[in-house]
């Protein structure tokens, strides 16, 4: 009944034009680039989520020193994860200790960050430090797997999908075996080989064993859209099979592609949180999110904010990956309708009544 | 494409081998079978390091004692199938042969509940594209897919469990805590149903009433220490989806299904009495078995008593009012057991657990009380592993229908007439069920592999668990099993979604 | 839309009209009788005693199910259990150690077989080396699975015994000879085992039998026994190893398997949840039950988070585990439980190496050769270890009672001897503020490494443990205390650790023992040349020979006294140092009264018979 939408004439059916023409004419004469970038600065909650994460990733970037080699960038933050300062016993709730010192209301004599505004471990390292260094982990993490999944998979995919036969009759059955191989034996081999070095490792593996769906889902496109008319009509043309590839089927895929490595990256953040869970993931004395998150189950009734900050760290991550995913998915998808507003309504129906 | 089956099945020995020889001598590697033992002081422990030396052929270099391995394997061709033993004493084919139908148990449950919340929600989502339930949908799936289950799992067993049964020893609830969910509720549907502020008051105001009234009648009457639905509420209920089932299934204009709804529905209320008698006299699964098919051939019969014609529709219609209608009188009767089973010794007044597959010290012979029993434990994991995975079911769902939507055999279905009815499930849902089949084989067995973290948080004995004990401790053949077992689900999993996607787009051609 | 609304309303109204009439049954406030315990680990068998199903879990059922000559407390006294028997020495020259052990009479299985000293040889069948070799039952120390998979050859008990034990004419006394005197002599006794069920059972029955047919069964176990008849005792030996290694026990399960002589029963299980077992009402063995108790039920679980909140949500009676901080303080929280702190028997040391371990290549680091340098750098390492610190920080959150420092790792604090111990065994060098240990310290890097200083420090390469945070924040506080005494700890963290203690490449590894048994030697193997767990390099005749004399049945005194002349060898040499007990928290339901955890692994199961409501 309702659930349908539309009962007999309802604006939207005279809509059902007049939206591609409103879409179209948006975008006329302007290149693909363009138009996408266009679509994607439309869509509100995209650029929302754009814009929180690039701050994130500016603050905790900044707050922390950067050593690249000898180079060494200090960071603002008055603590690092090795200090070990005196564990705050004043003003903490029912007898805990290291409680955050983070205020945020004006009236308050201590508005502001404090000395420990996340609080403080067991035994006295700035959480908010801590914090900060999980999250460039679990950011590292996170981009690293995104990344080499995503070359991974679109490569293995076009070219499985484009040549077809017998090379995608391998390509795919690599797939299979990479598929029957489980993440977890391959974290508990990093973590016992890697030592140290460990969280860079993890990811460049799990990267290795997270490109499979992106690999099948880019070779259902390329397999569907090599078969359609403009292809050919490029192939007639004498276009080379690089040029097909990348000027004619990558720019068609590229939404669908998109969506899935924001999607692996979103994922890949909760996988490291569930290795960590299970003791596979990054090894104290390595930070993550992840570890903190899983390290600290069970303070969530007596000291909440050991819990609570990585878990809105993980939170805020994921949701704007996926907002931003979002965004681009329908900033690419030519077919896609742009989002009509109210005002497009009442512009198409007055013009539907001119044209009555 | 026999052919094309036959070489991806004649080729799965191969990458099974492959990865089988990988996994065996990663986990040598990776974990030391006797790594406890030698730090231990006891006296037991050289003679435990010799016995688990002897039985496990540890003596035996890692790529070597694959073939050991792999010789118990292929004993299947001669009918001696062998996984080898675990290092407690149990062989891995009887661990596998447990934890298989737990998996199961736990998954399928979980997972239907998942797709049929998921199609509804994003299905809404896709036809009220940019309203604010779709928005509302949206945030909700993202956030969910940002939630750690383990999370998720010690929230719901604080608050569903922990605090419920503390509720229920004394069951009162708070005005504000009705407010606020009424609130929530009326937010809910007059989102749902969107459209102009007059209507979006209007909806929200009869919710907002609607769930403050029922709340209220369930406080004042203290239902959930006895509850039940009653002749009349089903009788109510009934007809409700007597109208509702006919109304997406065949439309209300079609009046012979409408009335063959409607006396299927009656004849639900009628056999309300009777089958409380069938139920406490003959509760079985046989006997449900048995009440589902008289369900069926009614709904057929009806179907020709109302009309000669098109009869498929009708029967259907009238079928799933019935077996709607009847589960709702399935459910009245296990709510009935509520305070029998709650009073147990062994539920003790607790009657939501947080933990377990049953409540081992419950011994009876009472079918409705085993079956309450098993519910209970289903309830916690069931709902975390919803959570974690309606998120994806909202997504793809919306997704797939908005691709199809933007079709133009939609255009042209809706440019020759259909109604809007017609258009969305004959064409597009159709259409948007195939893509989704072919997630639901990958997500399905991907949840049986992947429940690792829900079942150890939940205690559930399943795959996953056995996986866990296979890597933690250092337990190669057990971890061989599970992984194995995994290998093949995936191998035939994928193998399985290629047909559908072949099947689904006849441009594909599989091993050409 | 109208429709969905307004029947909305209808069905409103129409449920509280259906509701209100329906009847309010008050809840059930029945006493319970029911006491659930958790436990980490899945039961995999109800024979403990082979070397597949030596699990904690396992053992504890069967403590439940059977009870013999002593039982050791919560303090790791061993308790003598005089209803059930007694035991002298009859004999005790240096070459000629016996002891007679004699059953009292009138004591029944639960079958109501009555018990006497036959019942206590299956002991030997299942301790000795020789008997298994001269039986034909297949030697232990081979690759073959000798006919009694058994866990306990190869022993001290093997080692030292002689000769068949013997059964007196009454059969109720059976007498032991031993070729030397042994420590803690009293701990290899003979316990009861009903042996005429593995007699019925190898015969293949699969239920109970007469009474009388039960004792004829036991009189053929002894003539086997005597005779060495092989093929009866490997029919036998059989049934012992593999018929118990059941999960799953419901009304179809052979109740032979189940006769034992202690408080419960069991009566079923369901494989890896629960085992539930009922009051055995033959009972006579042991200590009176206190009557309120009739069920034991044993809950599985694995994760501690979730036994914390099954504990909270009355689904256990008794949860023990080792939590972290916050979980203990969540279950203070709780006002149905009582929490019971308490340590467990491991503790944590820090080690230094001395020499390579055997098969290990050579070890020229920091700490090298006793005496001299390598001695000094040990104890200034030993020193700059925040031993309080630790504790404070990541113990007494815990365990509000923990001792700040461990002064000795032989014994715990609390042990008879304890105070005389660490006054006198050098311990006291590494007690004090922290910052005068660490100027001790750096005072004794400074004679080798002058410059050493907190900028310029000495680095020693340090094995950490992996994928355990208390250990992790240990290592990050040692790191940053040693710094003052001129230190620099380059930890590499291993999440596979065990087998990495040996590596030369390690000056210093921190890990826990927990030792199992209340044995004077159990420390030996740790220090002395040969020893198994001697991973160190370890190489002083000097201190083999003091740790020798505890092989030997020594009083107290001489304990302690032994004791305290190897362990000043120990901290003159700075090879270990204590730093804390594991904590470990019991937190029981608060109506539920007598229950006293052990630090040893029967934890919470040694005295059911205390066990009410």
């Amino acid at each position: 009944m309702k659930l349908f939408g539309r009962k007999e004439k309802s604006t939207g059916e005279i809509l059902a034009g007049g939206e591609n023409a409103i879409a179209n004419k948006e975008v006329e004469g302007l290149s693909q680039g363009q138009i996408v970038r266009r679509r994607f600065f439309h869509h509100r909650a995209a650029v929302i989520a754009l814009v929180s994460f690039a701050s994130i990733i500016l603050f905790v970037m900044t707050s922390l020193d950067v050593k690249m080699g000898p180079i060494r960038i200090p960071g603002w933050w008055k603590w690092t994860t090795e200090d070990i300062p005196e564990l705050r016993f004043e003003d903490c709730p029912g007898g805990t200790t290291g409680c955050p010192t983070l205020s945020l209301d004006p009236r308050s004599g201590a508005f502001g960050m404090g000395t420990h505004p996340f609080g403080q471990d067991d035994i006295g390292r700035d959480y908010f430090a801590l914090v900060m260094n999980g999250t460039r982990r679990s950011l590292m993490i996170m981009f690293v797997i995104g990344a080499v999944s995503g070359f991974i998979g679109v490569v293995v995919g076009s070219i499985s999908g484009f040549y077809g036969k017998k090379v995608d009759s391998v390509l795919m059955r690599l797939v299979d075996f990479i598929q029957t191989v489980p993440t977890i034996i391959i974290a508990a081999v990093i973590g016992k080989a890697a030592g140290k070095v460990g969280p860079l490792y993890l990811a460049l593996f799990l990267g290795v064993l997270g490109w499979t769906g992106l690999a099948r889902l880019v070779r259902a496109q390329f397999l569907s859209l090599r078969e359609m008319e403009f292809v050919d009509a490029a192939r007639v043309a004498g276009a080379s099979n690089l040029r097909i590839t990348f000027k004619h089927i990558l720019p068609n895929a590229v939404g669908q592609i998109i969506v899935v490595i924001t999607l692996i990256m979103a994922g890949a953040i909760l996988t490291e949180t569930g290795l960590s869970y299970l003791g596979f993931g990054v090894v104290a004395p390595d930070v993550s999110l992840g570890l903190l998150i899983s390290q600290y189950e069970s303070s969530f009734t007596t000291r909440p904010w050991l819990f609570w900050w990585p878990g809105f760290f993980i939170i805020s991550i994921a949701l704007c990956v996926n907002f931003i995913g979002d965004g681009l998915r329908d900033a690419f998808d030519p077919r896609q309708r742009r989002r009509i507003t109210k005002r497009d309504r009442l512009q198409a129906k007055l013009q539907n009544k001119a044209g009555e | 494409m026999l052919r094309y089956i036959m070489r991806r099945i004649a080729l799965a020995p191969l990458i099974l081998f492959g990865s089988t020889f990988l996994v065996y001598n990663l986990a040598a590697y990776a974990n030391d079978p006797l790594g406890e033992l030698r730090l231990s002081t006891d006296d037991g422990a050289r003679q435990q390091i010799i016995a688990l030396t002897r039985d496990l052929n540890l003596d035996v270099p890692p790529p070597i004692r694959y073939f050991l391995w792999l010789k118990g394997i292929l004993g299947i061709f001669i009918g001696k199938f062998d996984l080898g033993n675990t290092r407690s004493a149990t062989t891995v084919w009887e661990e596998l042969a447990y934890a298989i139908p737990v998996s199961l148990r736990l998954v399928f449950v979980a997972t239907i509940t998942a797709l049929i919340i998921g199609l509804a929600l994003g299905i809404i989502s896709a036809l009220r594209q940019y309203s604010r339930f779709d928005y509302a949908m949206t945030f909700l799936a993202f956030l969910l897919f940002s939630l750690p289950i383990f999370w998720v799992a010690v929230l719901l067993k604080e608050f569903m469990a922990i605090q419920f049964n503390n509720f229920l020893s004394e069951p009162n609830i708070p005005i504000k805590w009705m407010i606020a969910f009424s609130l929530f509720t009326g937010l809910f549907w007059s989102s749902l149903f969107g459209g102009e502020r007059k209507r979006f008051w209007s909806v929200f105001g009869g919710a907002f009433a609607t769930s403050f009234v029922i709340l209220w009648a369930i406080d004042f009457t203290d239902w959930y220490l006895n509850p039940g639905l009653g002749i009349i509420l089903i009788a109510l209920l009934s007809v409700g989806i007597a109208f509702g089932v006919t109304a997406i299934s065949t439309g209300l204009s079609n009046a012979a299904a409408k009335k063959a709804a409607l006396t299927m529905a009656g004849l639900a209320v009628v056999w309300y009495y009777p089958a409380q008698w069938i139920f406490n006299n003959f509760g079985s699964y046989f006997t449900i078995f048995i009440l589902i098919s008289l369900i069926v051939l009614t709904g057929l019969g009806l179907s020709r008593v109302y009309s000669k014609i098109d009869r498929g529709p009708i029967a259907r219609t009238a079928i799933i009012t019935g077996i709607l209608s009847g589960f709702l009188i399935l459910v009245d009767r296990i709510m009935q057991s509520w305070n029998d089973y709650s009073g147990t010794d062994a539920v003790n007044g607790r009657p939501v657990p947080t933990y377990g597959q049953r409540k081992d010290q419950l011994v009876t012979e009472d079918f409705w009380l085993n079956n309450l029993d098993i519910i209970m434990h289903l309830v916690l994991p069931t709902l975390a592993l919803i959570l974690i995975s309606v998120a994806g079911w909202i997504r793809y769902t919306r997704g797939a229908l908005l691709e199809v939507l933007n079709q133009d055999y939609i255009r042209t279905a809706r440019a020759k007439g259909l109604n809007e009815r017609e258009v969305i499930t004959r064409h597009a849902l159709r259409n948007t069920m195939l893509p989704l089949s072919s997630l639901f084989v990958g997500e399905f067995l991907g949840l049986i592999s992947g429940a690792v973290i829900t079942e150890r948080v939940f205690g559930w004995q399943g795959m996953g668990t056995l996986f866990l004990r296979g890597v933690n401790g250092g337990d190669p053949n057990l971890l061989m099993g599970v992984t194995l077992l995994f290998a093949v689900l995936t191998i035939f999993g994928n193998l399985l979604s290629d047909l559908v996607y072949s099947l689904l787009d006849p441009r594909i051609r599989l091993g050409k | 839309m109208k429709f969905t609304r307004s029947a909305k309303f209808a069905l409103a109204a129409a449920a509280s009209a259906a509701l209100a009439v329906s009847l309010l049954a008050p809840a059930q406030a029945a006493t319970r009788s029911t006491i659930v315990i958790h436990d980490t680990n899945s039961l995999t068998s109800f024979n403990s005693g082979t070397p597949d199903t030596n699990l904690t879990i396992n053992s504890k059922v069967g403590n439940l199910s059977g009870i013999g000559f002593l039982y050791i407390d919560n303090k790791k006294n061993v308790i003598r259990n005089t209803t059930f028997g007694n035991f002298k020495i009859v004999k005790n020259s240096a070459t000629d150690f016996r002891i007679a052990y004699t059953v009292n009479p009138g004591l029944v299985w639960s079958d109501g077989t009555p018990i006497n000293g036959v019942d206590l040889l299956m002991s030997h069948v299942l301790s000795s080396n020789k008997f298994s070799i001269d039986a034909g039952l297949g030697n232990p120390d081979s690759d073959d699975v000798p006919a009694f998979n058994s866990n306990g050859y190869g022993g001290t008990y093997s080692d030292n015994i002689v000769g068949l034990p013997v059964l007196s004419a009454d059969k109720m006394t059976v007498t032991l000879q031993f070729k030397q005197k042994i420590a803690n002599w009293d701990l290899y006794g003979p316990g009861p085992s009903p042996v005429h069920t593995l007699v019925l059972m190898a015969e293949g029955k699969k239920g109970l039998q007469s009474v009388k047919d039960n004792e004829a069964a036991r009189d053929r176990f002894y003539a086997a026994y005597t005779t060495k008849n092989t093929a009866v005792l490997k029919s036998m030996g059989k049934v012992w190893s593999e018929a118990y290694n059941i999960t799953e026990v419901n009304s179809s399960t052979n109740d032979l398997l189940f006769v034992g002589n202690g408080g419960f029963t069991v009566t079923s299980a369901v494989t890896k949840s629960s085992v539930t077992l009922k009051v055995n009402p033959k009972y006579n063995s042991g200590p009176k039950l206190s009557g309120t108790i009739d069920t034991v039920v044993f809950k599985f679980i694995a994760d501690g988070t979730a036994a914390a909140q099954a504990l909270a949500n009355g689904e256990l009676d008794i949860y023990s585990g080792q939590p972290t901080a916050d979980a203990v303080a969540a279950l203070k929280k709780l006002t149905n439980v009582n929490l019971i702190g308490g340590i467990n028997a491991c503790y944590e040391h820090w080690d230094t190496r001395v020499n390579a371990a055997p098969g290990q290549p050579d070890y020229n680091g920091l700490f090298k050769g006793h005496g001299g340098k390598g001695a000094d750098l040990r104890k200034a390492f030993l020193l700059a270890i925040p031993r309080q610190e630790i504790n404070e920080k990541l113990i007494v959150p815990i365990n509000p009672n923990a001792p700040m420092y461990l002064g000795s790792t032989f014994i715990a604090p609390g042990f008879d001897g304890y105070e005389r111990l660490v006054a006198n065994n050098g311990s006291s060098y590494y007690v004090g503020s922290q910052d005068a240990l660490n100027a001790k310290a750096l005072r004794l890097v400074r004679k080798y490494y002058p410059t050493a200083s907190a900028s310029n420090p000495v680095k020693v390469n340090v094995l950490v443990p992996g994928n355990n945070p208390r250990r992790a924040a240990e290592f990050a506080l040692a790191k940053a205390n040693a710094l003052k005494a001129g230190f620099d700890l380059v930890g590499d963290v291993q999440a596979s650790w065990s087998p990495k203690i040996q590596l030369s490449t390690y000056d210093a590894q921190f890990f826990a023992y927990c030792p199992s048994a209340v044995t004077q030697a159990g420390s030996n193997a740790n220090f002395q040349l040969g020893g198994g767990n001697n991973r160190n390099g370890i190489n002083l005749p000097q201190l083999d020979a003091i740790l020798n004399k505890l092989q030997l049945p020594l009083d107290n005194r001489a304990y302690i006294s032994t004791i305290i002349a190897a362990e000043r060898i120990i901290h003159a040499e700075g090879l270990t140092s204590g730093v804390f007990l594991h904590p470990a928290v019991t937190a029981v339901n608060k109506d539920l009264k007598g229950i006293k955890p052990s630090p040893l692994s029967d934890d919470v199961v040694w005295n059911w018979w205390e066990w009410s409501y």
